[in-house]
């Protein structure tokens, strides 16, 4: 029996679930609290968290420990998502918020925090396996942002973020001294401009059957009609046509009354619905899944998997992969050199395990470095190392942090470019700590004689069996052609990899009979 | 059907005007000869207490709205001023009333019963007269502040429902003018002063405080000479406004209001009648008193002490046999209440059944060590409340409690801010109300960690948690481990502390923000029946009902063919055997030993029927300025026990009283019925099971009650 707590200080509420785990896959939500707190306005406008927010901020987080305590809650996580990463002095209130209340809050990347809200969509089990079957978006409206997530044969495959939230989207009418009337043309006008691109760019010519909507406000309706029924919670593209219509017919009154939301609420209910069926239209998709699920729900899941209290029934790192492998063919990459790329770099890293002493997460950044190796050549065949890293850095992987995601980057660059050492990268800026530092030397120096061992990009060397033998990694390749190209590089990658780990690897040809 | 206006003023009653006719009704019992004799004088102390309170708060708020200017008609199309000028004629009948039972009936019958009241000092014998004038110097002298107003003297505050005698005195060989004087009939001492007892004689004779002081008078103003003392007393407004936005600590305005309060505006000022004239007039010039809130009583001022002479010792004969609430059979005492919630939801009937169990399940929850946390709702508790005590030994046990203290309970705010301080000492989390609301929910909530995880033990009530008041008021609560309740109950404590209402609710309904919209939808689905032609029916039972829209919206069930049976015990603004609007509503109310409390309501729902309890009256205060929860019941078990007390309360031929058409009310036409006394019934129902429990079978076998069906 264990339970949990799951804490996530969002740009406008601060929430909490607690969770109670009694056994493998038995979960249930004791309890779930909501406050709310504009963090959001000071961080966008300010670029800092004001004192009085910062007040109550850390006496919610500190009753959020007074509620823990009421159901012994053993272990929690605290996550702070956009407004933290928007402010400049993230460590001090982090330290501030320990200080003051004892909670450890961690601060979520964009794409961290999209994988967790993947996760609890996911968390909802047969559901979730029935819906991905057939194509699938997941579309999450925030307050600042959109999120579009894009699925193949269940399988998710790529993730964009739109500047279209529905706080963002208010404040923009606002701004516009749009009349009652006039919000829903000027939002299709906004939103058209923006969805058309990412169309063209992303969607193609994919068919989508199921948009799953996560949200605060457009969900509320759903949840009403759905209750406690799952199967209630999927919605046709025509009801949501018509909820849309009879918000546009009401008084926002009625809609409060209706909704039981606050009034300020019915607003942005209508804006998320607005946009939920400006999607649907976009992407000519037949019904809607509210699966009524928060960050929170994601951060136990997390919980749960890490703690082997579930078990798993969807490979989420093959989602990160598929994501990886379909960045890479936006840049053109070659997919079976990609292909063949991956395996070498996960022989030898399988091989090298006891020397290099990485887990299985960082054999997944090196998934995706071999897989991204080049995506820089999109850009420019002489600077690839820099071009790839640029590219990488600003393409959001689902799944990945900002730092895992600046460690595949590096490793990704140097592959190409010299290595650049600690202290020198520090002046240029990296957010990489010591760690991460020698995780990005010891896969560099992998990656770069995996690479070298397909110089000519032939795919020459069919199989690549590696055998440590004292101070020498004995790396035999089976091909009947001529390797003098490969071997010619081998030579000098090698002396890196012997710099990072003390082992020299050596190539053995042999030819089948 | 769609063209009457069910909220036509015309078809409802102003609500002070229905709760003087509660006071009416009150005062029936007082004059009830079927009672007996003590218990008729506790009825007539409620009538004076009521009136006191009615005052307080109710005349005072329709003066500030006349002072504030505001004449907005009320739900029956009165003005403020209207109203007051009603009320006026109306409580002057009522208190002519009160005292023509205490001097014609009640008086006589004492003396028969041998007590006899001493009306006047002037009717003492002469030992007696000694005996006065040494007990007067003895014990009450000490205690009295006299005062006299001069040019140099302002005139006295004179504290808010003090009794006072007020004098005319005359500076002795001077002559000329004639002064004020005053002095309190000091509170700590009782106003009966017992005369010692004749040899071989029965009778036991008694005077009043007041009349004693009288007698001595001149004692306390040695230069002058009295011209005349008669007692007067005085109502303030005591209707607590707080600015609560501004407030920036509500504890502390809570007290600065209070020490205000005896200063408020004079509303009522009642003197003996034939006091002398001149002496009237200068007590009326500086309270600044209009002739409207006068009234000259024929008799002691302020009866509440009848209700010590209830209490004086010898009469049990005159009184009700005291009943002595009984164990819970599912609950015996002992046993572990956890352990029975779990075995299935316990329905509580107050006072006919123990209010210790309620007790013993915080006191249980104080020490069982795999208790987590117990949070509660508190609105009044007792002096000595065992509930504090208990809450206070959990926080020390190392539980999580938290512990709503409504500071806006009217005329309990110093008695929970005490309360508050202590449980904030003892180490509980107190929430002192919400800003703009009066939270009247009856909650309590236990987190306990069992072997299966955690789990949620609830209980709800119609009312306080206040053993004191169990014993008198009739209620019921509710325990249940129920998920649903467990989870519903979490969110009614997480928005108390000021967290966002919860995406759902599974069962419970709350005022303000959606109880009001619960009634008018369960009303409607009747009404909707009805018209399909098939059986609606509603049974509510309450303490008041004035809301507008409650009140339209069973005028059109009514219309539409619902049959409605209201028990209201006191304010009851709709109007019966209205042609077309209400032909189909009966409304009775009970007023018994027991004050009736219980929120119960029944609907019909085609062939599932419903019932759900509560804190909430169909007043708009409780459906839109309160914090309120209204619970289902949904064990059959429980739902037929509940069923039971209904249809026994309309079966109820002794202590009902029926609202007329012409908007009087009358006792129950006996013709052709038995007596039935729903009050006694379930007395001794409750007995009965408890013995049941016990094994009792002499008690069962003894003791019959006649199942009734419906009027």
């Amino acid at each position: 029996m264990k339970t949990f707590a799951a804490i996530v200080v969002g740009s406008f509420e601060i929430t909490m679930k607690i969770f109670e785990f009694s056994g493998r896959n038995a979960r249930r939500e004791i309890d779930s609290v909501r406050q709310r707190l504009d963090l959001g306005s000071d961080t966008y406008v300010k670029g800092k968290i004001g004192n009085d927010k910062m007040d109550d901020l850390c006496r919610t987080l500190k009753e959020f420990t007074r509620i823990m305590k009421t159901y012994g809650v053993s272990e929690y996580r605290a996550y702070g998502t956009s407004s933290f990463r928007e402010i400049p002095n993230t460590r001090i209130v982090l330290d501030q918020i320990k200080q003051r209340t004892g909670i450890s809050l961690e601060v979520l990347s964009n794409s961290e925090q999209r994988f967790l809200d993947y996760k609890s969509v996911a968390f909802k089990g047969e559901m979730f396996r029935e819906v991905i079957t057939e194509g699938t978006a997941i579309v999450e409206i925030g307050g600042g942002s959109l999120q579009i997530s894009l699925f193949d044969n269940d399988t998710l495959v790529s993730t964009q973020q739109l500047r279209l939230g529905v706080l963002r989207l208010q404040e923009l009418l606002h701004r516009l001294n749009a009349r009652t009337g006039q919000g829903e043309s000027l939002i299709e006008e906004i939103a058209s401009a923006q969805l058309a691109t990412f169309k063209k760019l992303y969607l193609k010519d994919r068919s989508i059957r199921t948009v799953i909507v996560v949200d605060e406000y457009f969900s509320v309706w759903v949840a009403r009609r759905a209750g406690k029924k799952q199967e209630k919670a999927l919605v046709s593209a025509e009801e949501c046509r018509q909820f849309l219509q009879m918000l546009r017919e009401s008084s926002y009154g009625e809609i409060s009354r209706l909704l039981d939301v606050p009034e300020e609420a019915v607003g942005l209910t209508f804006i998320s619905t607005c946009l939920v069926n400006r999607i649907l239209r976009l992407m000519e998709a037949e019904r809607v899944w509210v699966p009524g699920v928060t960050l929170c729900d994601g951060i136990a899941y997390e919980y749960a998997e890490k703690n082997r209290l579930l078990s798993t029934d969807h490979d989420f790192e093959k989602d990160i992969v598929a994501c990886a492998r379909n960045i890479s063919k936006r840049y053109m990459g070659s997919r079976k050199r990609g292909e063949t790329l991956e395996n070498i770099t996960m022989t030898l890293f399988d091989s090298m395990k006891k020397i290099h002493g990485l887990g299985r997460r960082e054999r997944l950044y090196l998934r995706i470095a071999a897989l991204l190796h080049d995506c820089g050549k999109y850009i420019s065949m002489v600077n690839i190392g820099e071009s790839s890293y640029q590219i990488i850095m600003a393409t959001e992987i689902i799944g990945l942090s900002h730092m895992e995601r600046e460690i595949v980057a590096q490793v990704v660059r140097f592959n190409h470019s010299p290595f650049v050492y600690y202290d020198r990268m520090k002046e240029e800026g990296t957010a990489l700590d010591g760690d991460a530092y020698l995780t990005v030397a010891k896969l560099t120096a992998l990656l770069r004689v995996a690479n070298a061992l397909d110089r000519s990009h032939k795919q020459k060397l069919k199989g690549v069996k590696a055998a440590l033998k004292e101070d020498q990694l004995v790396l035999t390749v089976e091909t009947q052609e001529d390797i003098t190209l490969e071997r010619g590089i081998f030579d000098e990658r090698a002396d890196f990899f012997q710099e990072v780990f003390s082992i020299r690897p050596v190539i053995r040809q042999k030819k089948p009979m | 059907m769609s063209e009457i206006d069910f909220t036509n003023p015309k078809w409802y009653t102003n609500r002070e005007l229905s709760w003087i006719l509660f006071d009416h009704r009150v005062l029936d019992e007082a004059r009830d000869k079927n009672i007996p004799l003590f218990e008729r004088l506790k009825f007539l102390s409620i009538t004076a207490s009521n009136l006191d309170e009615f005052f307080m708060v109710r005349v005072a708020s329709l003066k500030d709205m006349v002072n504030a200017g505001y004449d907005k008609a009320d739900i029956a199309g009165m003005t403020p001023s209207q109203q007051l000028e009603a009320l006026d004629g109306a409580i002057h009948e009522l208190v002519n009333l009160q005292y023509s039972t205490y001097n014609r009936s009640l008086l006589p019958l004492l003396e028969q019963s041998g007590l006899h009241v001493i009306r006047k000092h002037e009717d003492l014998s002469p030992q007696e007269e000694v005996y006065i004038d040494r007990y007067f110097e003895d014990n009450v002298y000490p205690v009295l502040t006299p005062m006299a107003v001069d040019s140099s003297r302002p005139f006295p505050l004179i504290r808010n429902k003090s009794l006072n005698i007020g004098a005319l005195i005359q500076k002795k060989g001077a002559g000329g003018e004639l002064e004020f004087a005053t002095v309190q009939v000091p509170s700590v001492l009782s106003r009966i002063v017992p005369l010692p007892g004749q040899e071989g004689e029965d009778l036991r004779k008694v005077i009043l405080l007041e009349e004693v002081i009288e007698r001595n008078i001149q004692k306390l103003f040695l230069n002058y000479r009295v011209v005349c003392a008669h007692p007067f007393r005085i109502m303030r407004n005591a209707d607590l406004t707080i600015e609560e936005d501004e407030a920036a600590d509500l504890l502390k305005e809570i007290e600065k209001q209070l020490k205000r309060r005896q200063w408020g505006e004079v509303i009522r000022l009642e003197v003996e009648s034939g006091i002398d004239k001149r002496l009237l007039k200068m007590i009326k010039k500086e309270l600044r008193m209009e002739s409207r809130g006068l009234y000259e009583i024929e008799g002691p001022l302020d009866l509440t002490f009848l209700m010590k002479m209830y209490g004086m010792e010898g009469f049990d004969h005159l009184k009700a046999q005291g009943y002595e609430p009984q164990p819970v059979p599912r609950l015996p005492a002992g046993c572990d209440i956890f352990e029975e919630i779990r075995r299935g939801d316990i329905l509580l009937h107050h006072p006919y059944q123990s209010f210790t169990p309620v007790v013993d399940f915080i006191r249980q929850a104080a020490r069982d060590p795999q208790v987590l946390a117990i949070k509660q709702t508190l609105y009044r508790v007792s002096g000595h409340s065992p509930i504090i005590s208990a809450l206070a030994q959990a926080a020390e046990n190392g539980k999580q409690v938290s512990v709503l203290v409504e500071l806006k309970a009217r005329f309990d705010e110093e008695n929970n801010i005490v309360w508050a301080k202590m449980l904030e000492k003892a180490g509980c989390h107190v929430i002192y109300g919400l800003v703009g609301l009066k939270t009247h929910s009856k909650i309590t909530l236990v987190v306990r960690r069992e072997e299966d995880g955690i789990r949620r033990y609830v209980h709800l009530g119609t009312g306080n948690y206040n053993d004191a008041t169990a014993k008198l008021y009739t209620d019921v609560g509710l325990f249940t481990c129920r998920e649903v309740m467990g989870e519903d109950a979490t969110a009614v404590f997480n928005m108390l502390s000021g967290y966002s209402e919860p995406r759902f609710w599974n069962r419970l309904s709350l005022a303000p923000l959606w109880l009001k919209d619960k009634f008018l939808y369960l009303i409607a689905r009747e009404k909707k029946y009805a018209l399909e032609g098939r059986q609606a029916h509603i049974i509510a039972k309450m303490n008041s009902l004035c809301d507008r829209d409650v009140i339209a919206a069973l005028y059109e069930a009514s219309a539409a063919g619902v049959q409605i049976q209201l028990i209201v015990r006191g304010i009851c603004c709709l109007r019966t055997g209205i042609p077309g609007v209400s032909e189909n509503i009966t409304v009775r109310s009970i007023v018994g030993n027991f004050l009736e409390h219980a929120r119960i309501f029944y609907f019909q729902n085609d062939e599932e029927p419903e019932i759900y309890c509560g804190s909430a009256d169909w007043m708009p205060r409780n459906l839109e300025r309160r914090v309120e929860i209204l619970f289902p019941v949904e064990e059959p078990t429980l739902k037929e026990e509940l069923r039971r007390i209904l249809d026994w309360q309309l079966a109820d031929t002794v202590k009902a009283q029926v609202l007329k058409p012409d908007g009087s009310y009358e006792r129950v036409d006996r013709r052709g019925k038995e007596k039935f006394n729903s009050q006694e019934a379930f007395c001794r129902e409750a007995v009965r099971l408890a013995g049941e429990a016990r094994g009792d079978d002499a008690v069962k076998s003894r003791v019959f009650i006649p199942e009734r069906h419906l009027e």
